[in-house]
């Protein structure tokens, strides 16, 4: 009785120390803009040819931009209105494991950019179409999992389906698509598919917790 | 069974509400007003009283600052408030382990 006492206070401080320890701000409204940017990129990608490789990095990479500083505004704001502060430690904390694998996919496209330059087409439709958008399918996922560890709700799970997914891709090879509908309509399912269904999920459920 | 563990329990973190500020404390360099209030579900004057009740007890430092023109209070644990807290987790494990033995 004595040790059952004692032993759930202690899991009560764990589960405390754990629940402080979370990120938790505006995960269903940055999942919902991110995928609906994806999609509306992806469309937008698909329709207007964007198929030589280093259009399509540069592309993605200027689309990338609008989610972030989106979810840098809705974080803010959200943080606003509770009085909160923006930077606390569990933010910080979520910065800095998404950093490495995020880093690594900007500065691997970058240079990827550059020595796209000086290679033959089939060589170059290669690290176009297949290494560079499942790359990043990957590394995203990577970031998502690393992240997962100071997020609630299934963020780790979300990121292996990214990397999972992104690998049985690389598995699956090039198919015998149009360039530019197998490259967008890839991003498209990633980062805008995934990221609206968990987005209304996280919406709904977050909804129901209320 | 020996009782000194027990007595020796730090009585102002023993209290439930006190004890629950202290484990999210523990965990994260600061911590706002609003933030422990919604994660303890606990009410402003409640919160107010423990906090003050640990901020008497040398447990904790708070901070007031302004952000976008509102008013923003963060706690943190002190120095002295880490070493008792990490103290009253020794004993409760001791306890545990205690009547474990016993058992």
């Amino acid at each position: 009785m004595e040790s059952n006492w004692a032993a759930e206070h202690l899991q009560v401080i764990r589960t405390l120390m754990e629940r402080a320890a979370v990120y938790r701000r505006a995960l269903a409204p940055v999942m919902l803009l991110t995928g609906v940017v994806g999609l509306v990129a992806a469309v937008a990608g698909c329709f207007f040819q964007i198929d030589s490789p280093r259009a399509f990095v540069g592309y993605w990479i200027g689309v990338s931009v609008i989610p972030l500083a989106g979810a840098v505004f809705l974080v803010r704001r959200q943080s606003l209105k509770d009085g909160d502060p923006f930077w606390t430690p569990p933010m910080r904390r979520v910065t800095l494991a998404l950093l490495p694998p995020v880093a690594a996919g900007f500065i691997g496209s970058v240079i990827l950019l550059i020595h796209l330059r000086g290679l033959d087409a089939n060589a170059a439709d290669v690290l176009g179409r297949l290494w560079l958008p499942l790359g990043w399918i990957v590394l995203y996922g990577c970031a998502l999992h690393a992240a997962g560890f100071f997020m609630p709700r299934g963020m780790k799970l979300f990121g292996w389906i990214f990397v999972l997914g992104g690998c049985g891709l690389f598995a699956l090879g090039i198919p015998d698509l149009p360039r530019a509908t197998y490259t967008h309509g890839v991003m498209g399912l990633f980062f805008g598919g995934l990221h609206l269904a968990y987005g209304v999920y996280l919406y709904f459920t977050e909804k129901n917790e209320t | 069974m020996n009782p000194e563990p027990f007595l020796q329990l730090d009585r102002v973190i023993h209290e439930k509400g006190r004890l629950a500020i202290m484990s999210m404390l523990a965990a994260t360099t600061e911590l706002s007003f609003t933030e422990m209030r919604d994660t303890l579900n606990m009410t402003d004057g409640n919160l107010t009283a423990h906090i003050r009740t640990l901020q008497e007890s040398g447990y904790v430092s708070v901070t007031k600052a302004f952000q976008g023109g509102r008013p923003l209070t963060t706690y943190t644990l002190t120095a002295q408030g880490k070493k008792a807290f990490a103290a009253y987790i020794n004993l409760l494990e001791q306890i545990v382990q205690q009547t474990r033995k016993t058992q």
